[in-house]
């Protein structure tokens, strides 16, 4: 039956043991005629031993180093250890008697120059009969050997294989069988150690650990001489035996695996991983020759290497005699003693080979087992992958470009896979690339896009949801791709996972359009993120939810500072904390809101007491818009109403109404404009607006209301109805003329001047105003020239008592001291006022002797007022020639006017016995247009009206 | 390591129906797609934890070609689990079933647990064999069932600790003489009841040549 058998290579070129002539001293060849029975291999030797009992050392030049004798007759066995520098051999020293173990150390010489030979053993079965010894094993810990005979039974040598001790024992193992024993071998587990031993039939393993050692037959198959050895490790250093139809290997306690390799096998040999059996020539059909080595003809020769599961070498070779292994290279000792030498062909040769087959599986196995290093499996994969890329098979070849990931340049494999089709398998490289932390911008694009044309949603999300830490990536190019191709709830994903705020927002407003979506991300952000983002998209947000944005923008403005009073002024335009955001700012996000506006002005208003200008301004301008767009009177009302209060709630908190009454005006809200002249003081822009409006009731009723706080209203309203020609107006200026009249704001002639130009104000309508003042002015005129008779009378009387001072005598006739207020006596003081002192009393009164003590105060007082008249009157008089010559001259009369006007031209003067005498009767002067003589004071009512109109 | 108690598998099946893989990946846990022909008999080894005790697996991987079964049934003896594996994208390895199993019974201990595996389930396009057509003739001849693939790895854990929990029931039920080798079972080293001669360390070859051969 033909079984299948592994992949065969020729990894090994054969070549002959070629011995260079001119190499000097004995070659292989001087020692080629001997009959070589046994020999041995390692340690830079291969040991020869000859049917004349001598030993033969032959180095890599195939120099004979040297040659010594080590039995009398014959060596049978030899064994190098591996790791002592120690040869073990057996060998028949005189005929008849049993064969000898000897052991040399190599180190060490006798005398003649040979190697030293530390231990002589006779080897003596159980039957104590000399028998032939068919195998000899030595353990490499050095203190077990173990010889096997002809006849079934096995000695194991206990001690120190170096040295002839008495405590060295002999162990004769039980084996059951009488036949040949075929294979030996020693192997420790731990420290209990192990014999294996193979006959034809069975197979079977001692434990040498106690006394008695204990037998477990393995299996009832064996193998013939020279067939079996232990495997090394990477076979678990299991004990190999070469049966025909397989090759089995076993544990100390059970079986292990079997390869099959058919065939009758004359030899077999492991050495370092390779198993190399020598079959016998099928071909031929001979039969196995009893003796030991020789072999006949042709033997077919295959190395087999287990770990790779491989043939590396197959070849006939002519009567294989043995197999050694050393420098790297087999060499197969022939029937007719030639060596032939298998050399190994270096792994990159080997690769090329493997290449050429394509078959890179196993280059990459046999790189990794030959430790080729990274660069070189690199190139493995690399050419692995682009054979499989030629071939078509591109789903496999990503898989092995992606193992040249870190090495090879991406953009190689990139390039290859671009194709649409392939699509796929550069997601999977690309995928790895970032799985390895390698890829860079592009990359991530290019697998993103990759995500999008295939549609595959589901590796997109997985990709995009791989924490950040695993997977490396640039976010915003993520992003970027995903929103282009339309993804936008990954690219979403991906900006709410790593705060990409600009970016959720972004895309869920300008592509998405989910806006309640991004309004209740943006709740989620802290302050001042929301705030810039709601500057940024508020427009956006207001306009498609109006409800929900207000109401962010609402707490936004409020709920970040329970406890905000500021001291600024009208203005508040700063943002005064970061926890609350000015909502001026956002006023312009409800540019076509102008209801959510309101509300949100509303709102702001209502919990910040104390909201900026510009907020109330708005809210203002709204309210009168939508004023004066609505038709429903019911609506207008409301919003009258609530405009009013918006007003009064300015004003009541000191704001700047300026551009709340340019907005009134503006938009002709009549009640806002008044409300906002009365409560700025304007008395007479309120007036002036009746006026304009002709509502004369309301100029009187104004008049009336303010009149005592501004008393010029009724002077420009008699101004005004005065000029108010093609009405009548009689009544009003009645009215009005009855109030100047009351309140004296006007005099007389000033009215009648005014009046006159009215063409429609008749006679009558000033009839009585001018009766009654007239009658005033009488009745005034009649008081003072009462008082002008008074004065008169009394000006004669001091007249008259100054001149009898002065030429009449005196006569004092008090009785009382004024001071002391008692009887006077002399020595006595008299005075002309009539005051009479004791001496002593004036003296001790008065300040000079020449003033009476009493009226000293009185007169004093009134020298000064005398003096103080004198000198206002002469610098009012100054002033005055000084103003009236300036404004002459002057061209421009109104600074004249005003400079003066501060220096108190204008100012009435008044006499300070005036006042004195009649408080009541005093003006205090107010405004410009005091009374200082009524020609200049026409004057300059006329101008003051130019300059206002 | 040690361990309370060391199974042996055998997996049986025709070729190329994923046996080496479904071994690699459960000891390994690995895929390895273009894997050589077995030729005779390989093994793997891993251990699990089954109800807290340590259990070592020992797992021989046979060829299954025709040529080697008489090689192959050797190792049949002294198994306590035996997967039997078909590949569902082809036909026939399920239709030979009855002879792995008949074989796998005539070689092995009665008490021998046998799971059914329908491996490769990856190649869902390709399937030739339906489920319910293993289930059923699992049902029929007493085996438990699992779809596998090798190459995802899916269910390859479960095939191989299953059949152990059901070794380890059965150890437990007294079905299994534990003494007796030849039923697959190991008793661990610290765990022998006759830890006779102080050989510690390692179980001692059993010296009556019961063993498994």
């Amino acid at each position: 039956m033909a079984f299948i058998q592994w992949r065969r290579f020729n990894f090994f070129n054969k070549q002959p043991a070629f011995v260079n002539g001119s190499v000097p001293g004995r070659t292989w060849n001087t020692i080629k005629e001997n009959n070589f029975l046994c020999s041995t291999c390692g340690r830079g030797f291969l040991l020869f031993g000859d049917s004349q009992g001598y030993i033969h050392f032959v180095n890599n030049s195939f120099q004979v180093i040297s040659s010594f004798r080590a039995f009398e007759i014959v060596v049978t066995h030899l064994f190098q250890l591996k790791q002592h520098h120690m040869l073990a051999g057996v060998g028949v020293d005189e005929e008849g008697i049993n064969p000898v173990i000897r052991v040399w150390n190599l180190d060490k010489r006798d005398k003649l120059g040979n190697p030293f030979c530390c231990r002589v053993q006779p080897t003596i079965p159980a039957s104590n009969v000399p028998t032939e010894v068919t195998v000899f094993a030595v353990h490499e810990n050095l203190s077990l050997m173990a010889v096997g005979f002809t006849q079934g039974s096995i000695v194991v040598y206990k001690g120190d294989i170096a040295k002839d001790r008495l405590t060295n024992k002999t162990i004769h193992l039980t084996t059951d069988v009488v036949e040949p024993i075929t294979g030996l071998s020693f192997y420790s587990i731990g420290k209990t150690p192990y014999l294996f031993a193979s006959t034809e039939r069975c197979v079977m393993s001692f434990n040498l650990q106690d006394k008695v050692a204990k037998k477990n037959v393995l299996d009832n198959r064996g193998c013939p001489l020279h067939c079996s050895m232990m495997s090394n490790a990477e076979l678990d250093n299991q004990f190999v035996i070469t049966a025909t139809d397989a090759v089995y290997l076993y544990l100390p306690d059970s079986r292990g695996p079997c390869f099959v390799f058919e065939g009758e096998k004359v030899l077999a040999r492991w050495y370092n991983g390779y198993l190399i059996l020598v079959y016998k020539d099928r071909s031929k059909g001979s039969v196995p020759s009893t003796s030991t080595m020789r072999m006949p003809d042709k033997n077919m020769v295959t190395i087999y290497d287990m770990k790779q599961k491989l043939i590396a070498y197959s070849s006939p070779l002519p009567g294989v005699q043995e197999v050694l292994y050393e420098w790297g290279s087999v060499f197969v000792l022939t029937a007719d003693n030639n060596l032939i030498c298998l050399q190994e062909i270096d792994i990159h040769q080997k690769l090329e080979m493997l290449f050429k087959k394509n078959l890179y599986s196993l280059a990459v196995n046999l790189a990794k087992s030959q430790d080729l290093g990274k660069e070189g499996l690199i190139d493995i994969f690399k050419q692995y992958g682009d054979h499989l890329y030629s071939k078509g098979d591109y789903d496999t070849a990503i898989i092995q470009y992606i193992k040249t990931i870190g090495h090879l340049e991406p953009s190689y494999i990139i390039r290859k896979f671009l194709d649409a089709q392939r699509i796929h398998n550069l997601t999977t490289y690309l995928e790895a690339l970032h799985g390895r932390g390698l890829a860079n911008e592009d990359h991530t694009t290019l697998l993103l896009n990759c995500f999008t044309k295939l549609k595959d949603v589901k590796n997109l999300n997985k990709f995009i949801m791989t924490p950040h830490t695993e997977l490396h990536f640039d976010v915003e190019t993520a992003i970027r791709v995903c929103r282009q191709a339309g993804y936008y709830e990954h690219a979403l994903q991906l900006a709410e996972k790593h705060s990409k705020h600009k970016w959720y927002l972004k895309i869920q407003l300008e592509d998405a359009r989910e806006y309640s979506k991004a309004l209740s991300y943006i709740r989620k952000l802290p302050f001042t993120e929301a705030e810039n983002t709601i500057k940024q998209y508020g427009k956006v947000l207001v306009h498609n939810v109006p409800r929900e944005a207000t109401q962010l923008l609402k707490t936004l403005c409020t709920d970040y500072q329970p406890t905000e009073e500021s001291n600024v002024g009208g203005s508040s335009t700063r943002l005064k904390s970061t926890a609350k955001s000015n909502g001026e700012e956002f006023i312009h996000i409800f540019v076509n809101s102008p209801n959510m506006l309101v509300e949100f002005l509303e709102h702001l208003i209502k919990v910040e007491g104390k909201a900026s200008a510009t907020v109330c301004n708005t809210l203002l301008e709204i309210y009168l818009h939508k004023m004066n767009q609505t038709d429903s009177m019911k609506e207008k009302a409301s919003l009258e109403e609530k405009t009013l209060k918006l007003l009064e709630d300015m004003s009541s908190k000191k704001y700047e109404t300026d551009q709340a009454l340019v907005l009134c005006q503006m938009l002709n809200f009549k009640r806002g404009i008044l409300y906002l002249y009365e409560a700025a003081g304007l008395y007479q822009q309120i007036l002036r607006y009746h006026m304009d409006h002709e509502t004369y009731g309301l100029v009187v009723e104004t008049c009336r209301r303010h009149g005592d706080k501004d008393k010029t209203l009724w002077q420009h309203a008699l101004t005004y109805f005065a000029q108010q020609r093609d009405v009548d107006c009689k009544q009003y200026i009645t009215q009005v003329l009855t109030h100047i009249d009351k309140h004296d704001l006007l005099p007389p002639l000033l009215v009648i001047q005014l009046l006159s130009r009215n063409p429609s104000a008749t006679l009558a309508v000033v009839k009585d105003y001018i009766l009654r003042r007239i009658r005033q002015e009488t009745e005034e005129i009649n008081k003072y020239e009462q008082s002008i008779a008074g004065y008169r009378e009394e000006t004669e009387k001091m007249k008259t008592n100054i001149h009898e001072l002065k030429t009449s005598a005196t006569i004092f006739q008090e009785t009382k001291c004024s001071l002391c207020n008692h009887d006077l006596e002399l020595p006595t003081v008299h005075f002309l006022c009539q005051h009479s002192y004791h001496q002593h009393c004036f003296e001790s009164y008065a300040e000079n002797e020449d003033e009476c003590p009493v009226c000293t105060g009185h007169n004093r007082k009134i020298m000064e007022n005398l003096r103080e008249q004198e000198q206002a009157l002469a610098s009012s008089l100054d002033l005055q020639r000084q103003f009236a010559s300036q404004l002459k001259t002057s061209r421009d009369g109104f600074s004249v006017i005003a400079d003066y006007f501060s220096k108190g031209v204008f100012n009435k003067l008044t006499l300070l016995s005036d006042m004195e005498k009649s408080p009541g009767n005093s003006r205090v002067p107010s405004g410009g247009a005091s009374l200082i003589d009524p020609s200049l004071q026409k004057e300059l009512l006329m101008m003051q009206q130019a300059n206002m109109t | 390591m040690s361990y309370a108690y060391l199974f042996k598998y055998i997996i049986i099946g025709d070729t190329g129906v994923g046996k080496s893989c479904l071994l690699l990946q459960f000891t390994d846990k690995r895929f390895q797609p273009v894997h050589d022909l077995t030729i005779g008999v390989e093994f793997g080894a891993r251990m699990i934890t089954i109800d807290g005790k340590q259990i070592k697996l020992q797992i021989w991987d046979t060829a299954g070609q025709e040529s080697f079964r008489s090689i192959t049934r050797s190792y049949y003896r002294g198994a306590a689990g035996a997967l039997l594996v078909y590949d569902i994208t082809r036909r026939d390895t399920f239709n030979h079933l009855t002879t792995w199993l008949e074989d796998a019974r005539q070689h092995s201990s009665s008490n021998m647990v046998i799971m059914l595996i329908g491996n490769k389930s990856d190649l869902e396009a390709r399937r030739e064999v339906k489920k319910e057509e293993g289930e059923a003739f699992a049902r029929e001849h007493g085996l438990i069932f699992m779809e596998t693939s090798a190459k995802t790895a899916a269910n390859v854990e479960d095939a191989f600790i299953d059949t152990a929990k059901e070794i380890y029931e059965k150890i437990q039920e007294g079905v299994f003489d534990i003494n007796n080798e030849a039923n697959g079972i190991k008793i661990g080293p610290q765990h022998s009841p006759s830890s006779s001669g102080g050989s510690g360390g390692r179980p001692r070859p059993q010296a009556d040549g019961g063993g498994c051969c």
